[in-house]
């Protein structure tokens, strides 16, 4: 038997019997199956990879952290890397280690909730839009168009202001940022969405679905919208990349989250002043950035050659 | 073309009322009004002052009726006092248009002097250790965040090798050198992530045309490759490289406030940061809406150059 028969007959003993046992063998194979599809791409293997060691260094923060990331020690100020302090202390003598993964695993949530939040809002409504079509889509796209045409930075200036002077902290400041961020992804994933069913909603399996007597309702969001997930996976994951960049830059001005919250945008600001006796401050937190930024952008253009195997062969 | 050209314009319209909307919104959405700034400056707190002052404000008005007077004045170009300054807002944000486009200009063209040979050849080089290296160059640059590029940038040649000052601006016409030199930096910064973005912007729309019939017919007719690639494919994959990059153009004059504030260049998105900073709300509100106003216009001009320059696009 070769491997892929094999995956292929352990799948269907997982459809056969789903007990606890089937289950895990259908997610092994659905895991095998991803990673295989993968292989194909080096540049999403490679992203892959670095995604499985950013989320896995956010999840395992509290436990792989040495030092309270605020607590000061002004006896250890300014030190390079060591033993005791792996990537060194910054300007209050905080571990520059322990403030990088507590700041990373704030900024990789936030840019998940705010795709994710985009994602929510923009495919109903561009799945339905292109769904019925008509007048309704007119209407609804010109207001998408509205919104597309709106500089994104300058909208994210005036809402972080606005929480400033509302004196939102903490938690609620994250909250603004995460609703603004989304909103503002809401019309690309509109457009994108309401594109891919105009093209799906033209195939025979919509109609043998109406055949069958489904509900328009239905048949938009349980037969078209599985088929169209491909290409919003893909334009999310390179979403990510942006929101974190936009959310360091915000931070990195002091308009986000004030301190002494771990964050790297603002911990680069404030590693500026002591750049010329220790240039290796202002250096971590900025190769944070681009590593995360990096790993989402390998990974959402692996994918894309993946998901469509006509840009690949070019 | 002509009725197409009137609809996309008279589309503006919409996107320019929720522009004016949203600023305005910002304002009201502030705590506290502009009553108490001036109360608390002048240390009054008489209920009959307050009432006063209200009304000489025009704030005892409805909403609706304030927004309209104040739409009506900015479409004058009167944006009320800086608070900060005093002088009228119109006028500060004027100075700093120059400086804004100057260098998101210079930015830009640097931007394509790299990334449209280096698309190129990467392109051409399909699938070659060149091509590989574009696609990866370009991948990282698009990864690094602007502020860090610059601060790494002024780390190296103004604090190490101290060719290049940190920071600064220096009229172009009164001093052209000392300009030269304030200019190098945040052009570099600026161009760097376009060019990662033109780079493979121009090597995709390459392979589109090098994969087109007529390419085909040229060599069979015996044009030799470099012909090929300069006098036909490249000028076609110019189009949408240079298209978006019109709209790349739009989107740095609305996004330069990070890279001038760290360069002290004096243009409008630094006036605009400073402004949040000393909560100089009538100057932040006015430069979102003239900046934005900028965007969308160049975002138009940009589409119709786009199907004047190619007309098989349909005109949807």
């Amino acid at each position: 038997m070769t491997e892929l028969e094999a995956r292929k007959f352990a799948d269907l003993e997982a459809i056969r019997a789903p007990t606890l046992g089937g289950r895990l063998a259908r997610w092994r194979t659905a895991l095998a199956n991803a990673w295989h599809e993968l292989r194909k791409s080096r540049t999403a293997s490679i992203g892959a990879v670095m995604l499985v060691l950013l989320f896995g260094a956010c999840i395992a923060t509290p436990w792989i952290t040495t030092y309270d990331p605020i607590k000061q020690n002004y006896r250890e100020r300014l030190q390079p890397p060591s033993e005791k302090h792996l990537l060194g202390t910054d300007r209050m003598g905080r571990d520059i280690y322990s403030r990088l993964l507590w700041g990373g695993r704030r900024l990789v949530t936030i840019a998940i909730l705010a795709v994710t939040f985009g994602l929510s809002l923009g495919i109903p409504y561009g799945v339905l839009s292109g769904y019925f079509g008509g007048r309704v889509d007119t209407i609804a796209m010109r207001f998408v168009d509205g919104l597309l045409a709106f500089p994104g930075l300058l909208l994210y200036l005036l809402i972080v202001t606005l929480a400033r002077e509302w004196k939102m902290e903490g938690i609620y400041n994250d909250m603004v940022l995460i609703f603004a961020l989304g909103f503002a992804f809401m019309p690309e994933v509109a457009r994108l969405s309401r594109g891919s069913v105009l093209v799906e909603k033209q195939k025979e399996y919509v109609e043998a679905s109406r055949a069958v007597g489904d509900g328009s309702l239905a048949i938009a969001l349980r037969q078209i919208l599985p088929n169209i997930i491909s290409p919003l996976i893909v334009n999310a994951t390179v979403r990510l990349g942006y929101v974190i960049l936009i959310v360091a830059a915000l931070s990195f001005l002091g308009l986000g989250t004030p301190p002494p919250t771990p964050d790297w945008g603002s911990d680069l600001a404030a590693a500026r002043d002591y750049m010329e006796t220790a240039p290796l401050i202002a250096a971590f937190p900025g190769l944070a950035i681009c590593y995360t930024v990096l790993a989402f952008n390998l990974f959402g253009d692996g994918l894309r050659d993946i998901l469509d195997p006509r840009l690949a062969e070019r | 073309m002509l009725a197409y050209i009137i609809r996309r314009v008279a589309y503006l319209v919409p996107v320019l009322f929720v522009l004016t909307l949203v600023v305005f919104t910002f304002v009201e959405m502030l705590p506290g009004n502009i009553i108490d700034t001036l109360v608390g400056n002048e240390g009054v707190n008489d209920p009959e002052v307050r009432k006063i002052l209200e009304k000489e404000y025009g704030l005892d008005q409805p909403v609706y009726i304030r927004y309209a007077k104040w739409l009506f004045r900015a479409v004058q170009g009167d944006f009320g006092m800086s608070l900060v300054t005093r002088r009228p807002v119109a006028v500060e944000l004027l100075t700093g248009i120059p400086a804004t486009v100057y260098l998101a200009v210079v930015g830009i063209s640097l931007s394509m002097m790299i990334a449209v040979p280096l698309g190129t050849i990467a392109a051409v080089k399909r699938n070659t250790p060149i091509d590989y290296t574009a696609q990866v160059t370009s991948l990282i640059g698009i990864s690094i965040p602007e502020f860090w590029f610059a601060i790494l940038c002024v780390l190296f040649f103004s604090l190490y090798l101290g060719w290049l000052p940190s920071s600064g601006f220096a009229n172009p016409f009164v001093d052209p050198w000392a300009s030269l030199k304030f200019l190098i930096l945040p052009a570099a910064a600026v161009g760097f992530r376009q060019a990662a973005y033109t780079t493979r912007l121009t090597r995709s729309s390459m392979l589109d045309e090098m994969n087109k019939e007529y390419v085909d017919t040229a060599r069979s007719v015996g044009l030799s490759e470099g012909k090929v690639i300069f006098k036909y494919t490249l000028r076609n994959a110019m189009i949408p490289t240079i298209t978006i990059s019109g709209l790349q153009l739009a989107n740095l004059l609305g996004g330069t406030v990070v890279l001038e504030s760290i360069f002290a260049w004096p243009g409008i998105g630094r006036a605009i940061f400073e402004a949040i900073l000393q909560r100089d709300y009538p100057l932040v509100q006015a430069g979102v809406l003239v900046l934005g106003c900028i965007v969308v216009v160049m975002n138009l001009l940009v589409d119709l150059t786009y199907r004047l320059l190619n007309p098989r696009v349909k005109l949807g």
